[in-house]
């Protein structure tokens, strides 16, 4: 996993601690793009595009990390779940080890923080992508600690 | 929020596929067809249907009562009944020709719940395992549709797994990053996917069309799957399937009682029921 260039975790950490609105940092221009960049493109691809082949399970029958862009499903997750993803991770049942298929990143993003890379990946879905995944996140909305 | 119209640049891309799909869907995966059966668990009642005919029996298949439907076409037949979770009293029926049929009164009444679906050849229904109002319908050709207000609206949700599917099932299978997951019936063996609707995979390797499919409420690890070589019980969610006693007959329908009783119909009608987990079967009624 790439570490967060410095200056960005500088930047988003103190604007956490300082008590800014996480929609305000979510709103930041970069943020998300900064974080996915530094922490999600190793596996989902640069641009979101997923791991090759990542519909069936690889050489270990783990599943490979799928992509973000309109290709792909996130978008038929609510924000709730997917800040709840992305803060505790998630294991495929079915993966042939045990570990997580989506590694947790709790411990090492602030909530404005998760909240950013998920506003990032929206800017990569089509706008009718963007309106299911708007009303799925009126059932399941950003936790407390995220708004 | 139409999902029909919304979605459609994404079902443009997928024309091909759905279309290709709903015709191998009416060939390969629709063995099934005849008898259809389901159990409500808040009155103890099972429900069976063959063509275009419901009943039901209080005592477990040994006496049948008809019930009364609006009328139905020529050609329609019922593919599904399904019960509303948590014993909210909400009973389906859906089928080709029929599309889907609400009663909130125990089969007194009906009422249709079409309202967003592409059409009346709903091939198969399924209800949410612990959701009481949301309710999903395959529709041979479309994709899967959802209902999150027991049938008033519906959304297009996925075009659903390759070559279609004959039957499906809603479980409460811990795991999923949903709330649930599906188990479908199809041309190609079992398919599965979380209630995400995130990617449609096999489940393990039957080899073999199956035709009907359930699970034990009470572990829902265990999936039972009819095919034309008999009765399989995965205990892993479908990952592996061995061999499970089964009835003389052909299987076409199943259901698993929240108590774990297991009952099979055949094309012909024939009731058979397993106390011990499709070990061994007794006929019912005969």
């Amino acid at each position: 996993m790439r570490s967060l260039p410095a200056v960005a975790l500088i930047v988003l950490s103190a604007a956490a601690r300082a008590g800014e609105s996480p929609p305000a940092a979510a709103q930041q221009p970069g943020a998300g793009l900064r974080v996915y960049q530094a922490q999600c493109a190793s596996c989902h691809g640069g641009k979101g595009e997923g791991a090759p082949e990542w519909q069936r399970p690889d050489k270990l029958g783990e599943m490979p990390a799928p992509p973000h862009d309109r290709d792909g499903h996130t978008w038929k997750h609510a924000d709730g779940m997917l800040y709840g993803i992305v803060k505790n991770g998630w294991r495929d049942p079915f993966n042939k080890t045990q570990r997580l298929t989506m590694p947790a990143f709790g411990q090492r993003l602030a909530p404005a923080e998760m909240r950013a890379v998920i506003e990032y990946l929206k800017t990569l879905w089509t706008p009718e992508q963007r309106r299911f995944q708007e009303e799925e996140s009126r059932r399941a909305p950003y936790p407390p600690e995220a708004r | 929020m139409n999902m029909q119209r919304t979605l459609m640049p994404w079902m443009r891309r997928l024309a091909g596929t759905l279309l290709l799909a709903g015709l191998l869907g009416a060939g390969s995966a629709a063995a099934g067809d005849g008898v259809v059966l389901a159990f409500d668990g808040a009155g103890g009642t099972l429900l069976r249907a063959r063509g275009a005919a419901l009943a039901r029996s209080d005592d477990g298949g040994r006496h049948w009562t008809p019930m009364k439907l609006p009328a139905i076409p020529a050609a329609g037949r019922i593919a599904s009944i399904a019960v509303a979770a948590a014993g909210q009293g909400g009973l389906y029926v859906a089928g080709p020709g029929i599309g889907v049929l609400r009663s909130d009164d125990g089969g007194r009444s009906w009422s249709a719940r079409n309202e967003g679906l592409p059409g009346k050849h709903v091939t198969a229904l399924a209800s949410h395992a612990e959701q009481p109002d949301t309710v999903f319908a395959y529709v041979s050709g479309h994709g899967f549709f959802r209902s999150l207000d027991g049938g008033q609206r519906w959304q297009l949700m996925d075009a659903g797994p390759r070559g279609g599917i004959a039957r499906f099932v809603h479980s409460n299978m811990p795991g999923s990053m949903q709330t649930g997951w599906f188990f479908a019936a199809t041309g190609e063996g079992v398919r599965r996917s979380m209630d995400c609707f995130c990617g449609w995979r096999d489940a393990g390797e039957l080899g073999r069309a199956a035709t009907a499919i359930a699970y034990d409420p009470r572990q829902p690890q265990h999936v039972y799957a009819a095919t034309d070589d008999g009765l399989f019980l995965s205990a892993n969610g479908g990952e592996q399937w061995s061999r499970a006693g089964a009835p003389a007959a052909a299987v076409e329908a199943l259901v698993v009682t929240p108590a774990g009783i297991v009952f099979a119909a055949a094309d012909d009608g024939a009731l058979f029921r397993s106390g011990d987990g499709a070990k061994t079967w007794e006929r019912v009624g005969a």
